[in-house]
């Protein structure tokens, strides 16, 4: 007996063991953003030092991540609701009227996410060269809207199936109209589902690097791009201020931590 | 839904067209040379240096993602309590959650031969510093790390809950006939959650084909060409290097067709 004590214990000292991975690094960068550089730049490393908030006051004054922020901001903002927009109706239609086509049209859509990244950015790159639209928000707004869209139709499928087809019929004898029934409906009660489908498509975009990469060189750049820049200022990487500019980010994702937790939580519970 | 076949179609059709000219970024005139790109690709010796590359990371992202989720999720399912395991399920996510960009500096961070969390014990082990990002034979095993770190938890969580939803009573017998516990789950839990599994494989599958993010970050395919997979090539091949586009292209339409014709072999085998 006690020798099995004993590997529970080991067994359990293995998890906390990668638990720790995930938070140490994770919070050491985020102790490091409020050092100075001779903090950081120290062997052994030091948990010693007097906090500053210089690396974040530098990175969000900087002209190139405020404009970054700012396309950031507003390129997934708008790509996911569009994506939200015209994908929520199309998945249900697929949902409710199922034809012949649908399985297909539902592998169609997640065989995009098969393609190598570089084989959707470089003809994109060059359509939006020849239309005079490279390196513009309107190009990286309709070129991830390919992405929130595929996302969000796949994601949101199996969420309206879910709707008891019962409340529907109900509504349709009550004299509803098919409008009135995915608005009133068959939007609210899959909303849960819905919600995390949306937040999804969001993260995706907003950590997307190799496309914005591609598609940008000034004026559109999102964060991601010009946080990866960052360590190119000067002779030697600004270790403060990168870090810095990983918490800011990192700060939109994590923030749907919560959100996106439950949706695979429902993900998983619906299959058992 | 048109619409949406249109805007995918466009791009796949329009690299099969510009894979077939000499496009450069410097100048829009070209012209069509046909396989003039492909039969290029065969005698370069970096794409084929590039591609097995691409091999090896594809094969040891994948089987490393899978050894570290499996056991661990099996050690969560049994030796945590529900409160426990729920809140170390978030956690898990976190990694993920985090964007390409940042996990490759929180880690190109923690391996900084000086200043780097991990890369301290080693400085302090080895009596010198340690840059392993710098060293051709680490620095893929140090990029592969962050992947698992980042898909390797996820998956973990996603197994986790697919045993909460195994029915109970086969490994309840197996453990009256005195299986080991290791057995039980060898045995039958990974067995009852095959098809699962095999579609968690192929999802990893196709996320390392799209790791370029954090090799750019973390290596930029350096030391040398030592990380420098198709992608990272063919970025700089178009790009940084010398701007032929059509050459990229050619490049990305190849890794299209073989990744196409691979994924679809590998998937109905596992069916």
């Amino acid at each position: 007996m006690k020798a099995r004590a004993a590997s529970t214990l080991a067994m359990r000292a293995i998890i906390v063991l990668v638990a720790a991975l995930v938070v140490i690094p994770v919070l050491w960068t985020l102790i490091s953003s409020f050092k100075h550089t001779v903090d950081i730049e120290t062997t052994p490393p030091t948990l010693v030092f007097t906090p500053t908030l210089d690396n974040f006051l530098y990175v969000l004054n900087r002209a190139s991540v405020r404009n970054a922020l700012i396309n950031s901001i507003v390129i997934s903002a708008s790509a996911v609701a569009i994506g939200a927009v015209l994908g929520l109706p199309c998945a249900y239609a697929v949902a409710r009227y199922p034809t012949r086509r649908a399985p297909d049209i539902q592998f169609f859509v997640l065989s995009l996410r098969f393609l190598p990244p570089i084989a959707v950015a470089l003809p994109l790159m060059v359509i939006w060269l020849d239309l005079g639209l490279y390196d513009t928000r309107i190009a990286m707004i309709v070129t991830y809207t390919l992405f929130t869209l595929s996302i969000t139709i796949w994601l949101a499928i199996p969420a309206f199936r879910q709707v008891p087809k019962e409340i529907e019929e109900a509504a349709f004898i009550d004299g509803y109209s098919a409008y009135a029934i995915f608005f009133r409906i068959a939007l609210p009660v899959a909303s849960k589902s819905l919600i995390g489908a949306i937040v999804f498509s969001f993260v995706l975009v907003w950590n997307e690097f190799l496309i914005a990469l591609m598609l940008t060189t000034s004026d559109a750049r999102t964060l991601p791009i010009v946080a990866s820049e960052l360590s190119q200022l000067g002779f030697d990487t600004p270790w403060g201020i990168l870090n810095a500019s990983v918490i800011v980010l990192s700060l939109p994702p994590l923030m749907f931590l919560g959100v996106l937790s439950g949706f695979l939580n429902s993900l998983f519970k619906r299959n058992a | 839904m048109t619409i949406l076949s249109v805007l995918a179609l466009v791009p796949t059709v329009d690299a099969i067209n510009i894979a077939l000219q000499n496009r450069e970024l410097s100048s829009p005139d070209s012209q069509y040379v046909w396989f003039a790109n492909f039969i290029a690709l065969f005698h370069d010796a970096r794409f084929l240096h590039a591609m097995w590359v691409s091999l090896i990371w594809e094969i040891l992202t994948v089987t490393a993602t899978m050894l570290v989720a499996i056991p661990l999720a099996v050690l969560l399912f049994e030796f945590t309590g529900p409160a426990v395991r729920n809140a170390l399920c978030v956690l898990f996510i976190v990694p993920v959650l985090l964007p390409r960009v940042s996990a490759a500096f929180v880690w190109k961070f923690a391996f900084h031969p000086l200043y780097g969390l991990a890369a301290y014990p080693l400085h302090l082990l080895m009596g010198h510093p340690v840059d392993l990002l710098a060293d051709p034979y680490t620095a893929m095993l140090t990029v592969a790390i962050v992947d698992v770190w980042q898909w390797g938890l996820l998956f973990s969580v996603i197994i986790v809950k697919l045993l909460e939803t195994l029915p109970r009573q086969p490994l309840e017998a197996a453990r009256l006939d005195y299986a080991r516990t290791w057995e039980v789950y060898l045995f039958i839990a990974v067995p009852m959650l095959r098809a699962p599994l095999i579609a968690l494989a192929f999802v990893k599958m196709v996320e390392s084909l799209r790791a370029f993010d954090l090799i750019y970050v973390m290596t930029r395919g350096g030391p040398g060409v030592a990380t420098e997979t198709l992608d990272m090539y063919a970025y700089s091949q178009g790009f940084i290097e010398s701007g032929l586009i059509s050459y990229a292209s050619s490049m990305a339409v190849l890794m299209m067709a073989v990744t196409t014709i691979a994924f679809t072999i590998l998937w109905r085998w596992a069916r």
